[in-house]
């Protein structure tokens, strides 16, 4: 099969399989750890600029759609609030449909909406950067030292990782935020989106620690980590220098999991009254779109498209995802291509199979 | 060995599906036709699950049938009008000269709902019972079946509303029973009204006609009470035409009456203010401890866009003197104050602060002392109207030169600040007399006896505002000793013109009150000519005087 | 056997935490509920004084308990090993494991129809995609990930809006219709049907939002699999292609979905929440919010626990299954 994947897909390189030909394999576990073995022996093969290479996923559809979305939000995320009306003046008339003056109408209280989208934006990214990053350090600090140390700090790590994992999520928010928010000393703080974010941010890192965690200690084995700690390496810098750097790609997909989890967080707990009613983010335009009757009086404008960004928002990082996902697995992007492949040849007559795996 | 094809799966699989959902959707009970033979549907305000609780001492958490539908006060006092309390139980009643003893004659031959008879025993006992006795009361005495002699410590003429109107009466022999009557939850109540309770779960509860009742049983047989937990449920349900009474506000009423079924009634009655802690003596800190910060509030804020935009047109206009107006016009000795001002006046707020001693700072906001001056203004979350309304006025006093920050707190930190005093500046709903008489407004909300210092909350009455003035609490006390109109009127004027100068509650709107019901399936309803109670379902007492005036169209 | 002792262990930890997470929490939260009650009652009463007795019989069931905080701990397991979950404060003097009962029911079977039927579909859906590598159903993936990143209640909102208010064609709100039902649940055929039809858009709505999920995790599973060894090994040995497709890739694909279980259904969990508001659903995520936003700390206490017991149970069952599936995981713990 490796033989048949070299002519049929001229994209793959020759110096990444040649390892892969000639290995025998009695057990799909075993055909497994081998294949593992192989893709790091060549991470160390090949040259570091082509490593890094390696890395970046390939450019595909969906990587060039996600990369716009996610682009175009985020211009107008910094552009739109430099061009749009100020968000909160309310010398407009109430709930007019999207007009020349307002390009997305405005609300109840006259306030432009394409303006609250664009500072919304803003209020949102924000939130999501900073629950995201939350989540990241705290994914790494459980699941990463977790994997690398084993024993009875992996032991603890998950025990903690698993009942964070297991204590249902938006309930443990809203406690979380209701009590927060009640605390003397904290004014003006307590309703702000930096709170919201951090209050998510602690609470969404556990399915990320879990993955790293395993990835973690699969890495833990490698010849090349066992060369360092011989060599006297110290701990923290095995995990910075060897550990983390093949971890790139993982951290960056579990990172966007973390952004799109934060968003919809805030969305859904400033809906229920407990999000960040100080600042102006997606999630409490939806709110004062949804308090405001905006369903009830017909006002779509107002409803819809806060829902749609969080959703536009959502799928181009997802597609981001899915290339980084390519590239953590490649067989996911030359499996289809193959089949692909292989049915046209069918088609055309030139069938390797008619039926069977592919069909 | 018999392959089945993936076609014969999928048709099996499709065929079973529609079978199931044949018979499910043919089980399904069939609409009623017919206004008679289904239920009055009404949403009071119950979110779900319904406590299932009559009892009328858990003022909090009883269901609204509780208050009017099958218990019932001596006297029914129309908000909506000047003319004498409609009689319930009592069949009328009388003050002594100096207002210390009330003699209440009942209506003969009356039953609870279980038949036992209701005689002045049973109302004594009931102001004799729990929570109903009070520190002014020395007795309550049936003299014979039909009369009963209340007697007091002090004149009682400005509480004839509350003994009279808002008391439950209960009956003895199951009440005498019961010694706790916080925890109880009295879920087969036994009243005199003209409803009982048949059927209870916690998405809605009914009750039906009382055979028993002192005017026969009602022509509306049977009334459903609903559990909903959005007013946009509650919407969609009326407009499709699944609900037939509702008190809530509805920006776009024309959704719903558009049908030609629900016709609407908008009564603007109580009035929205800006509630601030005015007293610096009592521990009031904050700007708007001087009254000139207060002025400048008052004509800058444009009342005019906030009744337009945050009460969608639906609100009416405000005034200084919260009296309800038409009823109250007897009592208005000055008519400029009939209205606040409507439109924002930023120079003439400036003017107020600048001689006061405020000086403009650089950022646009007035300073005291090189310190700019900030206000801190809450709403609870969830209150729509009041929350629009808190931004409409931070931004205006921003333009006036007064920065007020507006923010919104959960329901529970929204009481418990004000109650304690612990705050600057809320939007805050007062109520409007129950009677054509301003007096318990006033003693209420700007008596000195009504107020704590800051940290604690008042004992009795609700003024939260810390107002303290003494030559106002001299002619509360003079208004409330006598029933002569001159010197009451001479009372209240005195107070209007402290209130209006000192604006310890800055008025901002009169709320609406919507109300809308089936004007297709039923007749009876009250309308702007003949308002005989008050159209909302929530409202005690004047939900089940109406209940008894409406009968199905047929 | 380890694997199964190793997991109960884990599970009777993890309770012990929650419970005690339970327990700290609203006594952290700034506030009392006692006094929190008198002052509501207060106003309710039109400002008239409150006598001593009521309010003593109000701190008397909700008011701070004595005694250190570990009495206090050692107090609240004793209660709670005997189901007294306190009183509520919001629906005062209504029990709180009387309000739980009446509303789990109508959490556990929709949420728990809709997550089955979510988890089946996306597995069913996703492996045939992952079959058809290749092809345009690839182009069909990106689709759910915009679905996948809706807010619940944005879609629940605009369905009601669409298909409930302006279509008519399902009810708008309730677990059940409750006008053809005044006196309440009963058994019979005709509830069954109407139930069902007021858990149809409220179960959509999960469906719709969390099947993205699963199918993508499948898909992609499916499609490393197919290019193992071994199913090659298993064509070139001539099984039939729905053989290979079901007993050895589907099988195997799935098994990363189970094991994921868990933590897909805190999201469903989230999204119910939500969702029960929206439509008015009488289950315990209503509850929990209304217990939130009035700060009824009795309810808000059992509502958490309850919502954190069911997850764990359901995470246990999934565990089960998985190790019976799996046999490596059995052997390896």
């Amino acid at each position: 099969m490796d033989d048949a994947q070299s002519t049929l897909d001229p994209a793959v390189a020759d110096d990444e399989i040649t390892s892969n030909r000639a290995i025998a394999f009695d057990s799909p576990a075993a055909a497994d750890a081998v294949r593992e073995a192989s893709r790091e022996t060549v991470a160390i093969a090949t040259p570091p600029s082509r490593r890094f290479r390696n890395l970046l996923p390939r450019r595909s559809a969906k990587l060039v759609g996600g990369l716009v979305i996610v682009g175009a939000i985020v211009l107008f995320g910094i552009l739109g609030p430099l061009i749009a009306q100020p968000p909160r003046d309310s010398d407009n008339p109430s709930l007019e449909p999207p007009s020349a003056d307002h390009w997305l109408g405005t609300t109840k209280l006259g306030y432009d909406v394409f303006a609250q989208l664009a500072w919304g934006a803003q209020g949102s990214l924000m939130i999501g950067l900073v629950a995201g990053t939350i989540a990241l350090v705290l994914a790494v600090v459980f699941g990463v030292l977790a994997g690398y140390f084993g024993g009875v700090v992996d032991e603890a790590l998950s025990l903690l990782t698993n009942i964070m994992l297991v204590i249902p999520g938006l309930p443990l928010v809203m406690v979380i935020a209701a009590y927060v928010q009640r605390s003397e000393g904290l004014g003006d703080f307590a309703r702000s989106s930096v709170l919201v974010a951090i209050v998510l941010g602690i609470t969404g890192w556990a399915g990320s620690a879990v993955v790293l965690r395993a990835q973690a200690r699969s890495l833990r084995t490698r010849e090349y980590v066992a060369a360092a700690r011989v060599a006297g390496e110290r701990a923290w810098r095995v995990i910075f220098v060897e550990i983390l750097p093949n971890l790139v790609p993982l951290l960056a997909a579990q990172f966007i999991f973390g952004i799109i989890f934060a968003i919809l967080g805030e969305a859904g707990l400033s809906y229920l009254g407990l999000g960040a009613t100080g600042s102006i983010t997606w999630g409490t335009v939806l709110n004062d779109a949804q308090t405001g009757q905006a369903v009830g009086t017909g006002a779509w404008w107002w409803f819809v498209p806060p829902g749609a960004m969080i959703a536009a928002l959502g799928a181009g990082l997802s597609l981001i995802n899915f290339a980084i996902d390519e590239v953590v697995n490649p067989k996911l992007r030359l499996a289809p291509e193959n089949a692909r492949q292989v049915r046209r040849a069918a088609k055309a007559g030139r069938g390797v199979t008619e039926t069977g795996v592919i069909a | 060995m018999i392959r089945r094809t993936k076609r014969s799966i999928a048709t099996a699989v499709a065929a079973g599906a529609t079978a199931l959902a044949l018979a499910l959707t043919g089980c399904a009970p069939t609409a009623e036709t017919g206004v008679e033979s289904r239920p009055l549907r009404v949403w009071a305000g119950s979110a779900t699950p319904i406590n299932h609780n009559f009892n009328p001492f858990n003022v909090d958490t009883a269901v609204h049938a509780t208050y009017g539908a099958i218990y019932e006060p001596l006297f029914f006092f129309n908000q909506l009008s000047s003319e004498p309390p409609v009689g319930l139980i009592g069949d009328s009643y009388e003050f002594s000269e100096d207002g210390t003893v009330i003699t209440v004659t009942l209506k003969p031959d009356l039953t609870w709902s279980d038949g036992e008879p209701l005689t002045a025993a049973d109302v004594a006992f009931t102001f004799g019972y729990g929570p109903n006795t009070s520190d002014d009361m020395v007795s309550a005495q049936p003299v014979d079946d039909t009369t009963v002699v209340l007697t007091f410590s002090k004149p009682q003429f400005t509480r004839a509303s509350l003994i009279l109107g808002s008391t439950w009466i209960v009956p003895e022999h199951i009440w005498g029973e019961i010694d706790d009557y916080m925890a109880e939850t009295n879920p087969e109540p036994v009243g005199s009204g003209p409803y009982v309770v048949k059927d209870f779960t916690e998405a809605s509860y009914t009750v039906t006609a009382n055979e028993q009742f002192r005017d026969g049983a009602p022509a509306v047989k049977e009334v459903q009470y609903i559990g909903i937990d959005g007013n946009q449920s509650s919407q969609d349900l009326l407009a499709t035409g699944q609900l037939d009474w509702v008190g809530q506000f509805i920006s776009n009423p024309e959704s719903v009456t558009g049908n030609g079924v629900i016709s609407t009634l908008n009564l603007q009655q109580d009035p929205t203010v800006i509630v601030t802690c005015s007293s610096a003596e009592l521990g009031c800190t904050g700007p708007q401890t001087d009254p000139a910060v207060r002025q400048a509030i008052n004509v800058a804020i444009d009342r005019s866009t906030i009744r337009e935009k945050a009460f969608a047109g639906l609100a009416g206009e405000a005034t200084p003197t919260f009296m309800l107006l038409p009823r109250d016009e007897g009592w208005l000795s000055d008519p400029i104050l009939e209205v606040s001002p409507q439109e924002s006046d930023a120079a003439e707020a400036s003017g107020i602060l600048e001689a006061a001693g405020y000086t403009k700072g650089v950022d646009g906001f007035y300073a005291k002392n090189g310190q700019t001056i900030e206000l801190d203004l809450f709403s609870p979350d969830g209150w729509t109207d009041y929350n629009d309304a808190a931004k409409l006025i931070a931004e205006q006093a921003a333009e006036a030169g007064i920065k007020i920050t507006a923010r919104t707190v959960s329901d529970a930190d929204y009481w418990t600040p004000i109650s304690a005093g612990d705050f600057q500046l809320a939007m805050y709903g007062l109520a409007a007399s129950l009677v054509a008489d301003p007096y318990s407004t006033y003693s209420q909300y700007f008596a000195s006896t009504s107020t704590a210092t800051v940290g604690d909350d008042p004992v009795s009455g609700q003024n939260y505002a810390r107002y303290g003035n003494p030559a106002v609490d001299a002619a509360i006390v003079a208004a409330g000793a006598t029933q002569d109109e001159a010197t009451k009127r001479d009372a209240y004027s005195t107070i209007h013109a402290e209130i209006v100068r000192d604006l310890p509650y800055i008025p901002v709107v009169l709320n609406a009150s919507q109300s809308f019901f089936n004007t297709k399936d039923y007749t009876g309803w009250p309308s702007e000519s003949d308002l005989y109670a008050v159209p909302l379902p929530y409202t005690s007492v004047a939900n089940a005087v109406l209940l008894t005036h409406l009968s199905p169209v047929s | 056997m380890s694997f199964y002792l190793r997991r109960i262990t884990f599970y009777v930890v993890t309770l012990w935490a929650a419970i005690s997470l339970n327990f700290l929490l609203p006594r952290l939260l700034p506030g009392d509920p006692a006094q929190i009650m008198i002052g509501k009652l207060r106003r309710a009463n039109g400002g008239r004084p409150i006598s001593e007795e009521m309010i003593d019989a109000i701190t008397s069931i909700l008011g701070s308990d004595e005694g250190s905080m570990w009495d206090q701990y050692l107090a609240y397991w004793g209660r709670l090993l005997q189901g007294d979950l306190g009183v509520s404060s919001t629906r005062y003097p209504a029990p709180v494991a009387e309000l739980i009962a009446q509303a789990l029911p109508w959490t556990i079977i929709l949420v728990g129809v809709a997550t089955v039927i979510s988890f089946v579909l996306g597995i069913v859906v996703g492996a045939w995609v992952g079959w058809r590598r290749g092809t345009w159903l690839d182009h069909l993936v990106p689709i759910t990930t915009v679905f996948q990143s809706i807010p619940y209640f944005w879609l629940a909102l605009v369905l009601v809006a669409v298909f409930s208010v302006n279509l008519g064609l399902f009810p708008i709100i309730g677990g059940y219709d409750f006008f053809a039902f005044p006196a309440g649940p009963e058994w019979s055929w005709a509830f069954v049907g109407s139930a069902v039809t007021h858990a149809i858009l409220p179960a959509t709505t999960i469906v719709l939002s969390s099947v993205g999920g699963w199918l993508l995790g499948m898909r992609n599973m499916m499609v490393s699999t197919l290019s193992e060894d071994y199913v090659v090994t298993a064509e070139a040995k001539g099984l039939t292609p729905r053989r290979i497709r079901t007993r050895y890739a589907a099988r195997n694909a799935a098994i990363p979905s189970l094991a994921g279980f868990g933590i897909a259904l805190g999201f469903v969990v989230a999204g119910s929440i939500v969702m029960e508001q929206v439509f008015s659903y009488p289950g315990i995520g209503k509850l929990m919010i209304q217990s939130v936003q009035g700060l009824d700390y009795a309810l808000m206490q059992g509502v958490f626990l309850i919502i954190t017991i069911t997850v764990l149970a359901a995470n246990f069952f999934m565990d089960v299954i998985y190790g019976f599936i799996d046999p490596r995981a059995r052997h390896n713990g």
